[in-house]
């Protein structure tokens, strides 16, 4: 595997935090939220869910699209206090969204955690004309902006939440790979 | 470099402020905020190596510090309030930083005690940084320390342990604030743990180490490859008996806190006073920062 793909550890709470706040794009919580520590927040999607802002019932508070959710993020985040540890759980493209939230609210990489789970579909980054493409199940995908084929990369921008794509030819034209599913 | 004493200012019988100027007039090397200057100061038979931070502004053409005279003092201290006169020329290190403040936080929250002020000093005259400072003196120095602060709100000063509730300040802060801290030992111990408890991780908080060399049974050191023997005495650091012993080993901070002075030990065991070392580094019992730690054996043999 490509050293530039991060690594992620199974979910798990920090003892150490004061305040929990785990976001996820799916729509459960994680498994294996402790029942012991006090303080935890859970945001989930719900697609077509309750309208906003949906109440907290049992501290599960459900959004109705991940954009939803990550702009609260940003705004809660600014309200929130030392002792916060944030924990994002869903395909790389949410976790680092929510990563790139938390470093601009101003928490330190050790007060967030990230966990991949979900779809394994990525969010593609086409080197030729800077369209991003969401959701992309197979390692290649048209760019519906410029429109030419792209090879998905297991090359990871954290920055862009993205995996690069590029001409899928652009080593040697005419040669095209056979098409795989993302397994990972 | 050679500084001259231009002014020396007495805030408390045992404060004082000294306003070190080049003696050739040439410009001084820039000292960016928490840094610090060693100063070699005359003893009986030897030269104390003593650090202090510097108090001025980066930009200043002189550098100003403030000693505080240490009751059992190493000689340093009661060198500089017992005989220094304005005119003395002093041996001095250039400036060194080793407690800069954090550049990516937004907010700091800076709390000192006593004669741990210092390095802030220079943090307030940054342009634009965001801080609250919370200042514990004693209540005879409430007046000297309040003179070095600008005022406002952002500085709040503590004279009885009752009027600073940490826990509350802890966890009223914003995610994007770092905490510094730099005061006694036991100082420091509380605010860490106390900020620990509260849930701050400790990648946003860092603190300052000077005087940690305190002193200790004597205990003899082998250099095995200088084929030196020294004896380290009750009162002086390891440092300082190698270098009264001619030997140059290199060094920085003086306070265990840089890593320069790093030796690697190859017998005997150390007895750890420093912050840099690991706790997994010192149960390797294979290194020792020379300038704060000893000896829990009578020898230590060490690689110089």
């Amino acid at each position: 595997m490509s050293k530039s793909r991060p690594v992620y550890t199974p979910f798990g709470l920090d003892p150490a935090g004061r305040a929990h706040l785990v976001v996820t794009s799916l729509d459960a919580p994680p498994e294996g939220i402790e029942d012991s520590l006090a303080n935890i927040e859970v945001w989930t999607v719900k697609h077509n869910g309750p309208g906003v802002p949906a109440p907290i019932v049992a501290g599960l508070r459900p959004f109705r699209s991940t954009t939803e959710l990550l702009v609260q993020l940003s705004h809660r985040l600014t309200r929130e206090t030392a002792g916060l540890r944030l924990y994002a759980v869903g395909p790389e493209a949410f976790i680092w969204d929510a990563y790139n939230a938390a470093i601009a609210a101003g928490l330190h990489p050790s007060e967030i955690s990230l966990h991949r789970a979900g779809p394994f579909v990525r969010r593609v980054y086409c080197s030729h004309c800077r369209t991003i493409i969401e959701g992309v199940p197979v390692n290649i995908v048209a760019c519906p902006s410029c429109e030419a084929a792209l090879f998905v990369r297991d090359h990871f921008s954290r920055r862009l939440a993205a995996f690069m794509g590029v001409k899928v030819d652009a080593e040697v034209p005419g040669e095209i790979p056979e098409a795989e599913v993302f397994t990972s | 470099m050679k500084l001259k004493i231009e002014a020396i200012v007495t805030l408390t019988p045992g404060i004082r402020k000294f306003t070190l100027a080049p003696v050739d007039g040439a410009p001084l090397p820039r000292a960016g905020a928490g840094s610090h200057l060693v100063l070699e100061i005359p003893g009986s038979g030897r030269v104390w190596k003593n650090a202090y931070s510097i108090t001025s502004a980066t930009e200043a053409a002189v550098y100003e510090i403030i000693v505080r005279r240490v009751e059992k003092s190493r000689g340093g201290s009661a060198w500089l309030h017992d005989h220094a006169k304005v005119g003395d020329v002093l041996e001095v290190q250039p400036p060194q930083n080793l407690f800069a403040p954090q550049r990516l936080a937004k907010r700091h929250l800076l709390l000192s005690a006593g004669i741990g002020i210092t390095p802030f000093l220079s943090y307030l005259k940054l342009p634009c940084l965001a801080y609250e400072l919370h200042h514990c003196c004693k209540p005879e120095d409430e007046a000297a320390f309040r003179a070095l602060f600008p005022s406002g709100p952002q500085v709040t000063l503590h004279t009885s342990r009752n009027t600073l509730n940490l826990e509350m300040l802890l966890k009223r802060q914003k995610l994007d604030t770092h905490l510094s801290i730099c005061g006694p030992e036991s100082f420091m111990d509380v605010v860490l743990a106390t900020a620990a408890h509260c849930g701050w991780p400790s990648t946003k908080m860092h603190k300052e180490s000077f005087g940690g060399a305190t002193g200790g049974e004597s205990f003899v050191v082998h250099l095995h490859r200088s084929g030196v023997m020294v004896n380290v005495g009750r009162e002086e650091s390891l440092l300082d008996a190698m270098e009264a012993a001619g030997l140059t080993p290199s060094s920085l901070c003086r306070g265990g806190a840089c890593g320069e002075c790093k030796l690697p030990v190859l017998d005997g065991v150390p007895a750890h006073h420093d912050h840099y070392l690991s706790e997994a580094e010192r149960a390797a019992n294979n290194a020792i920062m020379i300038c704060v730690s000893r000896a829990k054996t009578p020898e230590l043999v060490l690689d110089f």
